[in-house]
């Protein structure tokens, strides 16, 4: 066994799982409160990764930039975090609110709408090269942590913290707040919450908020630590966070952060050992395969996910 | 009254499907021995305009757009491009080529820029007689035993670059293992295969991985690495992917150096510590005789950055619009004169010597430049 190796993998996985929990929160706030699939979210995700781009841009360059690297690095997130945000907004108010006594069919199909408009969008505001962060000029890759043959960038390191804090934030939230209460509340039964006095409309458009918002934020981390970002980046992270917040059961808030790590390893190891477990058969490039391959024995053996509860209907 | 209502509704399907194979017809009317009027006549380009490798096509088409001028001011011609995007999708290929097959007002196609769009499209170029001049497709399938009758590309082949790249790795990196990383796509497979193939002959031993065209992240491709390889060589299409590949190797403490093949050849995407990268045409930057011609497009292109692909792609341009102006002699021209026309070329290259095309639709004669990247600027070594 190669131990080198699996560390080296797992702090992979931990990074990607962290982006992947980010995304998964927010599909799972969403579906959690208005029961819709926000096909759009990870096109949010990208759009989130552009905002970071054009901070890095407008403070002069990963290169040579006009403030501390830490402050470049706060800033983006706050852009991208309260850009994105007030993007969901607008997405709930224009695509979804209009549909919400719709058949379900109809706000999935207008999310996939929001998915190709926005996709358009950036494509035609910054074109179709792969823009880069340069983080690697931000921040040298050989600075970090670097313990035996393990070696951790320090933007690694901060990407991870930046998810875990902010996870922490959102799980304080919702259970320590009057906020979180109104979303709990809402969730569990919309028109009853009404009834007892809850604003659910602005219940439902800060649930967008901050569910877009914490998307925002895993945009500026993966353009941060992988480099590369495009206007089409947003159906791979919608996907894998899509598969994350199922596995982990969606519309609960913990099993999203448990679902992003899980699959977030799940990827990693997959191409780190796939090849020694087929015994060459397959190689890395079909990682996928073990990921989905999960989500569908997630389905049949246990289809409301880890931390979902069944769902129970009066009759 | 129900027979008449369904006597009536047959008769309207019948005449609705007269109707749609007759258009289907007129739509594919455009034959090898199609006449055009020679005044307004367009080169439709097939590349990658949008996706992951929508540098690379930008960067031809812009090419193209500043051939074309150039050679319309110079001749008095009115060439016109048309852009077909393929989005770097073999599917979204075919149905550009089906658009230009179409259009009559299409003399030569300029590509398409990658191997698996000549796959997919050739046989309709052939079929209609549209003669496909490409700057970049490199796979040698596409002209060995001329599956393509009409396919010519001014660019060497693979059949050229994998043993010139397995001569660089072994010899002047000396290197003893190597990780060779394709892409999983009919440009990368077949050249990461020769390469993979070449080296194990030179007693390298070699190890062999895959990624995804639009993957961004290799760090768990990296962790599979041993410290003992020297070279890992990437089969890629895109340049950003080389070089965060070879940032992460770096990031995980890995010695060895990427070499990138053609694909990642661009100085303003690919830019490691240190790096090598092989390309089908000499960098013009590095050629003192063509500083005219890169001031020239600099001017038109308000600086844009360019590597090879562009000059490559204006160079298939200039063969293309020196056919057709020869097959308009007569102020009228057909497909297949154009396509003679194009198998005698022999016009001065932008790169020295002349372009002349082989049986096969190779040029001749020609070879890989490689280039080493040292803090993201590439200087030439062979």
């Amino acid at each position: 066994m190669d131990w080198d190796k699996l560390v080296q993998l797992l702090v992979n996985g931990v990074t990607l799982g962290s982006v992947y929990a980010l995304v998964a929160l927010g599909f799972s706030m969403i579906y959690g409160i208005l029961k819709l699939l926000n096909l759009a979210h990870g096109d949010v995700v990208m759009v989130g990764a552009f905002i970071g781009w054009g901070v890095i841009g407008w403070l002069g360059g990963a290169q040579d930039p006009n403030v501390a690297v830490w402050i470049l690095i706060v800033l983006m997130l706050l852009a991208a975090m309260v850009g994105c945000g007030f993007l969901g907004v607008a997405i709930e108010r224009f695509a979804y609110r209009p549909l919400r006594r719709a058949p379900r069919i109809a706000p999935l199909i207008s999310a996939l709408g929001v998915s190709f408009f926005l996709q358009n969008s950036v494509l035609l505001l910054f074109g179709a090269d792969f823009r880069s962060y340069e983080a690697f000029d931000l921040v040298d890759v050989e600075v970090g942590i670097s313990w035996g043959p393990l070696n951790v960038w320090i933007i690694r390191i901060i990407v991870i913290a930046s998810a875990f804090v902010m996870m922490a934030g959102l799980w304080l939230l919702v259970t320590r707040t009057k906020l979180g209460k109104a979303m709990r509340a809402t969730a569990f039964d919309r028109e009853a919450a009404a009834m007892m006095g809850v604003d659910v409309d602005r219940v439902i458009v800060k649930t967008f908020f901050i569910g877009s918002a914490l998307a925002g934020a895993a945009g500026v981390l993966v353009g941060l630590v992988f480099g590369s970002i495009n206007h089409f980046m947003g159906f791979n992270y919608g996907l894998k966070g899509f598969t994350a917040a199922v596995v982990g059961g969606i519309g609960s808030i913990p099993g999203a952060m448990f679902g992003g790590l899980f699959i977030g390893l799940a990827d990693a190891l997959s191409v780190g050992y796939i090849e020694d477990f087929t015994r060459g058969r397959l190689g890395s490039a079909f990682s996928d395969l073990v990921v989905f391959l999960i989500l569908i024995v997630f389905m049949l053996v246990r289809p409301q996910g880890i931390f979902g509860k069944p769902e129970v209907k009066k009759v | 009254m129900r027979k008449g209502l369904i006597a009536a509704s047959l008769g309207l399907l019948a005449a609705a499907m007269i109707a749609t194979s007759a258009l289907a017809r007129s739509e594919a009317t455009a034959t090898p021995a199609q006449l055009a009027s020679c005044t307004n006549v367009s080169l439709g380009f097939v590349g990658p305009l949008t996706g992951p490798a929508g540098f690379l096509g930008q960067e031809q088409i812009s090419w193209l757009r500043f051939g074309v001028q150039k050679y319309n001011r110079a001749s008095g011609t009115r060439f016109k491009v048309v852009p077909g995007d393929t989005e770097l999708k073999a599917p979204v290929a075919r149905t550009v080529a089906r658009r230009f097959v179409s259009d009559r007002k299409v003399m030569a196609v300029i590509g398409p820029s990658e191997s698996q769009a000549v796959r997919v499209g050739g046989n309709l170029y052939e079929k209609a007689g549209l003669v496909a001049i490409s700057g970049s497709a490199t796979a040698v399938d596409l002209t060995k035993g001329r599956p393509y009758t009409t396919f010519f590309r001014v660019n060497p082949n693979d059949a050229i670059q994998a043993p010139q790249i397995v001569g660089f790795v072994s010899r002047n990196l000396g290197a003893k293992n190597v990780v060779v990383i394709d892409s999983q796509d009919d440009y990368s497979i077949p050249l990461a295969s020769a390469i993979s193939r070449g080296l194990r002959a030179r007693n390298v031993t070699v190890s062999r991985e895959s990624v995804s065209a639009d993957d961004t992240d290799f760090s768990s491709i990296v962790a599979n690495v041993g410290n003992e390889v020297n070279v890992v060589v990437f089969a890629t299409q895109v340049a950003s992917a080389a070089n965060t590949l070879s940032n992460q190797l770096r990031e995980q403490g890995k010695k060895a150096v990427v070499f990138g093949t053609d694909g990642a050849y661009s100085p303003s995407q690919f830019k490691p510590r240190l790096g090598y990268v092989s390309v089908f045409a000499p960098d013009l930057h590095f050629d003192r005789s063509a500083r005219g011609l890169v001031r020239e497009y600099n001017r038109y292109s308000k600086n844009r950055s360019f590597g090879a692909f562009g000059p490559a792609t204006y160079m298939a341009g200039l063969v293309a619009m020196n056919a057709i102006t020869k097959a308009c002699a007569n102020g009228q021209a057909t497909r297949s004169e154009v396509v003679t026309f194009v198998r005698r070329t022999n016009i001065p290259s932008i790169f020295g010597g002349t372009v002349r095309f082989s049986r096969a639709g190779d040029p001749l004669p020609t070879r890989f430049s490689f280039y080493k990247v040292t803090n993201g600027t590439y200087s030439p070594v062979g």
